[in-house]
C-alpha cells in the first residue's frame, strides 16, 4: 500500500505540557496578582520527545490508554494545538477529522447543522447544498431533515457526525488524513460497517493516514505501522501485531 | 510574487468572511428559536430603555434644550446597545465555541467576526425603529444614509475591539463580569441622554471615550444634517485604524493557545 518514499509527515522530538493550575488561575484578580508576584506553574507532560515519520500512502495507527496523549499528538500535527518544543513538518493537503459531536448545535435542525459545519469545514454553501441529500441518505436519516438535533438519539447524532465529516471533506483527495476516534462512534453495527467501508475508500485513495482508535481490529486491519503511547511517551513503534501484543500485555 | 501573496491574502479574507456570515446566520436563527415575538425582542430592550429615560426626563426636568430630543436619545440608546452587545458577545465567543475549536481546525477570526455580524443584523431593526421616529418628527430620512456611513466605520472599530476582548475573555474567565459593570459606567459617562458641555470634567473624560466620538458624529449627520467637526473625524479615523490593527495583531499573537484554554 505504501506508494513511495515521499515524506508527508515528519515529527521530531515534540513535547507538550499542560498547566494543571490553569483553570483556577484564570480570574482577573489572580492575573493581576501574578503580574506582581509571578505564577507558580504546575505542569504535566502530555507528550515527551515524540518522533516519527510517515511517507505517502502509509497508514499509521496510534494506540494507548485514555490520557496517553493520542489526541494531543494528532491535534499538534493538525495545528490545532501548539507544541512546546520539537518540529512538525507536513507536505500536502491535510484533513483533520475527529468525532465532533460538540460542534453540532442541538437547537438547529439537521439541515442547518449540515450547512453550518460544512461552512466551518471550508466548503461553499453551493457545494454543501449539493451534498445535503448524500449526507442525510448515508446517515440513514432521510425522514429527519428538519428535526432539531436535540431530539436525536445518541446513535443518530453519531451517524450524522460521521456522515457530515466524511462528506464535507474540503479536499476530495487529501494527501494527509488525521482521524481521531472516528470509529466506535456509538452508532449501530450496520452503520459502523458502512462507515468503515467509507473510511476504507478514503484510505485506499493513497493518503497518508494517522489513525487514533481504541478499536484494535481496525488498527490491525489497516495500519502498516503502529505507535503505542503511554503517559506521553512512545513505548513501542513497529508492526501492528507486535505493538498490539505489547499493548494488550501491558494492560 | 507580490501579486500571488495579495491573491492568497484575498482568498483567506474571503473564506473568513464567508464562514463568519454562515456562523452569524446560524446564530441569529438560534437566538430567535422558540420565540413567538421573534425580532420584537431585539427592539424591546432599547425601546423600553428609551421610553423610561424619556418619561423620567420629561417628569424631572421641565426645560429641554436639545432639539429633536427623542431622536437624540434613541440614537444614543441604540448605539450604546450596539457597542455593549458586540463587545459582550466577543468576550465569551472563544469559550462558547469550545466544541468547534477543539474538533475542527477553524479560523478563529470567523468566530469573532460572526458575533459582530450578528449584532449588526439586530442593529438593523433598531435603525428601522429610528427611521420610524425620524419620520414622525419630520427629520429628513437622508440622515439614515449618513448614519450608515458612520455605522460602517463604527463596526470596523468594534471588530478590532472585539478581537481584543475575545483574547481577554479567553484568558481571564471573569472578564465578562468586569465588562458588564464597565458597560453601565460607559452608558452613563457617554452623553446618551444628556448634553455634555465643553470644558466640564465630563467632557474631558469623554475625550478618551471612543463611543462619544462615534455617537456625536452620528447625531450631527443623522439628526442635524451637519458635517462632524474635523476633530471628531480625526478621532474616529485614528481610533478605528489603531484598534483594528491592534486587534488583529493581539488576536494573532494569542490565538494559538485558544484550543488549550477552552
Amino acid at each position: 500500500m505504501i506508494k513511495g518514499d515521499v515524506e508527508r509527515i515528519k515529527v521530531e522530538n515534540i513535547s507538550k505540557s499542560f498547566d494543571l493550575n490553569f483553570k483556577k488561575n484564570e480570574g482577573a484578580l489572580f492575573r493581576l496578582v501574578s503580574l506582581v508576584r509571578g505564577t507558580k506553574v504546575n505542569k504535566i507532560n502530555v507528550l515527551k520527545d515524540i518522533s516519527f515519520k510517515a511517507v505517502a500512502g502509509e497508514v499509521i495507527g496510534v494506540i494507548g490508554l485514555n490520557g496517553s496523549g493520542k489526541s494531543t499528538l494528532l491535534r499538534i500535527v493538525a495545528g490545532v494545538y501548539t507544541k512546546d518544543s520539537g518540529s512538525v513538518e507536513t507536505t500536502g493537503k491535510m484533513i483533520y477529522l475527529s468525532g465532533f459531536g460538540p460542534a453540532l448545535k442541538p437547537k438547529l435542525t439537521m439541515r442547518e447543522n449540515i450547512l453550518l459545519i460544512g461552512s466551518v469545514m471550508g466548503l461553499s454553501q453551493k457545494d454543501i447544498r449539493n451534498k445535503v441529500a448524500e449526507i442525510v441518505s448515508f446517515a440513514g436519516l432521510n425522514d429527519f431533515l428538519n428535526m432539531k438535533v436535540y431530539q436525536f438519539s445518541s446513535g443518530m447524532v453519531a451517524r450524522l457526525n460521521f456522515s457530515i465529516g466524511i462528506h464535507c471533506l474540503k479536499h476530495h483527495n487529501p494527501d494527509i488524513l488525521l482521524l481521531d476516534e472516528v470509529f466506535g462512534s456509538g452508532a449501530d453495527k450496520n452503520f459502523e460497517e458502512k462507515a468503515i467501508k467509507k473510511m476504507e475508500e478514503l484510505i485506499s485513495r493513497g493518503a497518508t493516514v494517522i489513525l487514533v482508535s481504541h478499536d484494535l481490529d481496525i488498527i490491525g486491519r489497516y495500519c502498516q505501522k503502529v505507535i503505542l503511547l503511554e503517559k506521553g511517551r512512545i513505548i513501542k513503534i513497529g508492526k501492528p501485531e507486535e505493538v498490539i501484543l505489547k499493548y494488550l500485555g501491558g494492560q | 510574487m507580490f501579486l500571488s501573496r495579495i491573491k492568497k491574502y484575498y482568498y483567506k479574507v474571503k473564506s473568513i468572511l464567508g464562514l463568519s456570515l454562515s456562523l452569524a446566520k446560524a446564530d441569529f436563527k438560534l437566538r430567535n428559536e422558540g420565540s413567538y415575538l421573534g425580532i420584537f425582542w431585539y427592539l424591546l430592550n432599547p425601546l423600553a430603555l428609551f421610553l423610561i429615560i424619556l418619561f423620567i426626563r420629561g417628569a424631572a426636568f421641565s426645560s429641554n434644550n436639545i432639539s429633536f430630543y427623542p431622536i437624540y436619545l434613541l440614537l444614543g440608546v441604540i448605539m450604546n446597545n450596539f457597542f455593549s452587545k458586540s463587545l459582550s458577545s466577543a468576550v465569551g465567543v472563544i469559550g462558547d465555541s469550545s466544541g468547534l475549536i477543539k474538533s475542527i481546525k477553524i479560523k478563529y477570526e470567523s468566530l469573532v467576526i460572526s458575533e459582530v455580524l450578528g449584532t449588526i443584523f439586530s442593529h438593523f431593526f433598531e435603525v428601522l425603529l429610528l427611521a420610524i421616529f425620524m419620520l414622525c418628527y419630520k427629520v429628513s430620512l437622508i440622515g439614515i444614509i449618513y448614519y450608515l456611513i458612520i455605522f460602517a466605520v463604527f463596526s470596523i472599530f468594534l471588530t478590532g475591539m472585539s478581537f481584543i476582548f475575545a483574547v481577554i475573555g479567553a484568558y481571564v474567565n471573569d472578564f465578562a463580569n468586569i465588562w458588564s459593570i464597565a458597560t453601565q459606567l460607559i452608558f452613563f459617562i457617554t452623553p446618551t441622554f444628556y448634553l455634555v458641555k465643553e470644558g466640564t470634567w465630563l467632557y474631558k473624560v469623554n475625550m478618551f471615550n471612543p463611543l462619544y466620538y462615534f455617537l456625536t458624529a452620528a447625531r450631527e449627520v443623522a439628526i442635524y444634517g451637519k458635517m462632524p467637526t474635523l476633530r471628531l473625524i480625526a478621532g474616529i479615523v485614528v481610533m478605528t485604524i489603531f484598534f483594528f490593527v491592534a486587534g488583529i495583531i493581539i488576536f494573532n499573537k494569542f490565538k494559538s493557545k485558544f484550543a488549550e484554554l477552552v
